[in-house]
């Protein structure tokens, strides 16, 4: 199997280590190693905030710049300081409700590496469905409805059954099947 | 019962300690070794086991605590972070000499970058330093193997054993199978041998050459350790280059070389760098023209190789001396080695153009902030306000972003506002000058490192306000409890320490306990405070501000919510966001004016306090 590299990243609070426990869970009850590298400590208060995660056989747990097939951000501006390390034919996926979103000045750049960026209002999402936190299980739900990404929606949503905490649970499955309609329709 | 399931670096470590029928765990949190103890509880609770775990008031409290239960037979390790070892260095440096009869496993976790301390220090050379054996693992796996060896080595040589996981072994996630844990119901038992426990120079001298003996037996048993110090050489062949590292440096090293399907680069790993497994050193030099090492953080290896003829590293120049050597740093130096030495570099894309991209939209830099409804936002608010022209020293914890508010001058160690505090004090009273300084630390700080300095500064007769920032928590690394509540590690009820009887008895006559919440009146003690310090009589004068971290105590920390708006009063002067820095006050662009934002303000109310105007007003 070949090594499947995503970077997660955006602010400390919005979620990013429960999205990358999801994805770390699907890649495991799907038969790949995992190697995942997280932020904690100081940056959490707020900063900007990376995960990395390295489904296969490998043995570090950071993603080298332009290794990544795969970035999820929860924050326009995060998803533009980790520009860096998507692979060339890269996919992008965005939570932002502007319509200039990419900005003008990275679309050059992203069109000559083939990537393709998706945007979401994933925070608009989760608003909507009275969770204003939980924009990333918007941002899971609609990752998952292209026929490009590693896993489907299937697959996805029963490992966030199976994670979310009971009390949780029926919100966590409204929000990330809101985030998979957005996804059906772009 | 097998079950894999994917662990925190931090998570497999405490697994290994398990494993290996650790008895008792002590630590003291700071990222990123915080996680290593809360593991070891979960587990020692799912599996019924019956090691002891203590939250110690600090490192050197830890060490000893740790190293007692091992002269008693037991199997023991103590947890800190890089910076911590210091803290115990002096601890480390005697019981090395002493030796041990359990296991002693010494967890340091290093972090390169540094992402969460106040150096990149390397535990490797505290390791030298004292003379202990450091193995050095490159991903969670492999530290849950090695804590479980380290053990056996340091029952075996008698000697305490050093793991040293970088951040990147700490904080990695990783799919770890594991089976049923059983407890290690061996008792203790203490044998008294006075020249050994409690050793005068005289008999040191005998256990330093102990020591240097034990240190030559470990590397000659380093040289044979395949499961993590080997290489790849093929029998009689040459190489011009070949590449030797440790660490997490291996685990990018092995990933890169693979990816690139370069076999002409031979790999010497050495997992278990101190002391030196000197054959297997040289044999791997003597089949290489040149050898790069790349090790983490600081330089040890290329040291104690020596040869700087056939050497490339730091002290070379090829490896960076500062900073995470995170993969794309690592493969840039070996590419341009591989180049220098007329070898085939590396095919892989250039990152300078994105990384100039990103450079050019000039991204807001996301400064770390105090969590909306901080109570310490609130405390350095009345402090600025009350004393702007003081010497601001502070410490370690979530309130040195206090910086951000400009009431945090200096940052040095644990407990340092206290001791520059009274430093200051004395370097300006010598020339006459009377400088207002007003010192903040946080109560689990205190704790571990306020009372030695509090005691000198009292003494000595220095004048100034202390704020103990007293949120009952452990905040900046996870909400460990402080001997403030007297919850202990695993939950347990244990004896709460009174703040305010432990300034009384450091010989404090002024002390004030408040809640911050409250800025007027806050504000008001410390104007009492600045006037009792100049009395004839006065001195230090200590004020207690109390009020829970929202983190940890949620609801209770706020029991009267109090939603806020901003009023057409707004002359949009930016007061309130420069100067109380909440992450929930904001410009809004479209709007062009100053906002609330409801989804991050805690309605704690604090702001309602602040506007010079009174245009933050409570709502219905």
């Amino acid at each position: 199997m070949n090594t499947i590299n995503l970077v997660l990243c955006g602010l400390g609070g919005q979620g990013i280590l429960f999205m990358t426990k999801v994805l770390a869970q699907v890649g495991l009850d799907n038969g790949y190693s995992v190697m995942g590298a997280e932020t904690h400590g100081m940056a959490q208060r707020g900063g900007s905030v990376v995960s990395h995660l390295r489904l296969g056989n490998v043995q570090g747990s950071l993603v080298r710049t332009h290794e990544a097939p795969f970035l999820l951000a929860l924050e326009e501006n995060e998803a533009y300081r980790n520009l860096p390390f998507l692979a060339r034919e890269g996919r992008l996926y965005v939570n932002t409700s502007s319509s200039l979103f990419p900005r003008e000045e990275v679309r050059d750049f992203l069109a000559r590496k083939g990537i393709v960026s998706r945007a979401v209002p994933a925070g608009k999402i989760a608003l909507d469905l009275g969770a204003p936190m939980s924009s990333n299980l918007a941002l899971l739900g609609f990752f998952s409805a292209f026929e490009d990404s590693p896993f489907d929606y299937d697959t996805l949503k029963q490992t966030v059954t199976q994670i979310s905490p009971d009390r949780f649970r029926e919100k966590n499955l409204s929000i990330f099947d809101a985030g998979h309609q957005k996804g059906k329709k772009a | 019962m097998k079950r894999e399931e994917i662990l925190l670096g931090n998570g497999a470590i405490a697994l290994g300690l398990l494993e290996a029928g650790c008895q008792v765990v002590t630590s003291y949190p700071g990222t990123p070794s915080s996680e290593i103890l809360p593991e070891v509880i979960r587990l020692v609770k799912s599996e019924n086991l019956n090691t002891y775990v203590e939250w110690s008031t600090n490192e050197k409290v830890a060490l000893d605590n740790a190293f007692a239960a091992s002269i008693t037979g037991k199997r023991a390790a103590c947890c800190m972070k890089q910076v911590g070892l210091n803290v115990a260095a002096d601890s480390l440096m005697s019981a090395a000499y002493l030796g041990t009869v359990g296991g002693l496993v010494i967890i340091s976790c290093d972090d390169p970058g540094p992402h969460s301390s106040q150096t990149e220090q390397d535990t490797r050379l505290m390791a030298r330093l004292a003379k202990v054996p450091v193995l050095d693992p490159s991903n969670p796996e492999e530290a849950r193997k090695m804590v479980g060896l380290a053990m056996d080595l340091s029952e075996e040589f008698r000697v305490p054993v050093i793991l040293r996981p970088a951040i990147r072994v700490c904080h990695a996630r990783q799919n770890v199978a594991y089976d049923s844990l059983a407890p290690n119901t061996k008792k203790g038992a203490f044998e008294k041998d006075p020249l050994r426990w409690a050793a005068t120079p005289r008999f040191r001298l005998i256990l330093h050459g102990e020591l240097n003996k034990k240190l030559k037996e470990i590397g000659k048993r380093f040289e044979t350790l395949t499961q993590v110090n080997f290489h790849n050489l093929e029998p009689g062949r040459k190489y011009p280059l070949g590449i030797i590292a440790g660490g997490v440096p291996y685990a990018v090293i092995r990933d890169l070389l693979d990816e690139e399907k370069r076999t002409d680069l031979p790999v010497l790993k050495l997992g278990a760098p101190y002391p030196l497994p000197e054959a297997l050193a040289y044999e791997f030099m003597g089949a290489c023209d040149k050898a790069l090492v790349i090790e983490e953080t600081d330089t040890l290896i290329e040291y104690l190789l020596g040869d700087r003829k056939k050497v490339l590293g730091r002290l070379s120049g090829h490896v960076p001396p500062e900073g995470e050597l995170v993969p794309q740093v690592i493969y840039r130096l070996l590419d341009r080695t591989l180049r220098e030495l007329n070898l085939k570099g590396f095919e892989g894309e250039d990152e300078t153009e994105a990384t100039e991209l990103v450079k050019s939209l000039k991204l807001p830099v996301r400064r770390p902030t105090l969590c909306p409804g901080c109570p310490h936002r609130a405390s350095f608010f009345a402090i600025r306000k009350s004393r702007p022209k003081a010497i601001f020293t502070s410490d370690i914890g979530c309130y040195t972003l206090g910086m951000n508010l400009g009431v945090v001058d200096t940052c040095l160690d644990m407990g340092s506002a206290i001791t520059m505090a009274s430093g200051f004090y004395h370097a300006f009273t010598q020339d006459g000058v009377d400088q207002p300084i007003v010192a903040t630390i946080g109560d689990s700080t205190f704790y571990h490192s306020g009372t030695a300095g509090l005691l000198n500064a009292v003494y000595n007769g220095a004048r100034f306000i202390l704020v103990i920032l007293d949120n009952l928590t452990t905040a900046m690394t996870g909400m460990q409890p402080s001997p403030s509540m007297g919850i202990r590690a695993d939950g347990s009820e244990g004896r709460a320490i009174s703040l305010e009887r432990i300034v009384a008895g450091c010989g404090i006559d002024f002390i004030e306990v408040l809640d911050p919440y409250d800025i007027k009146n806050m504000t008001e003690v410390l104007k009492k405070a600045a006037e009792y310090i100049q009395e004839p009589e006065g001195g230090i004068a200590v004020i207690i501000a109390r009020h829970p971290c929202l983190i940890a105590y949620r609801a209770e920390a706020i029991p009267e919510k109090k939603k806020v708006s901003v009023t057409e009063e707004c002359a949009e002067c930016n007061f309130c966001i420069d100067r109380f820095e909440c992450p929930a006050i904001y410009h809004d662009q479209e709007l062009g004016r100053t906002s609330i934002n409801a989804q991050l303000c805690a309605s704690c109310g604090v702001c309602t306090q602040i506007c010079p105007k009174g245009a933050i007003v409570e709502v219905a």
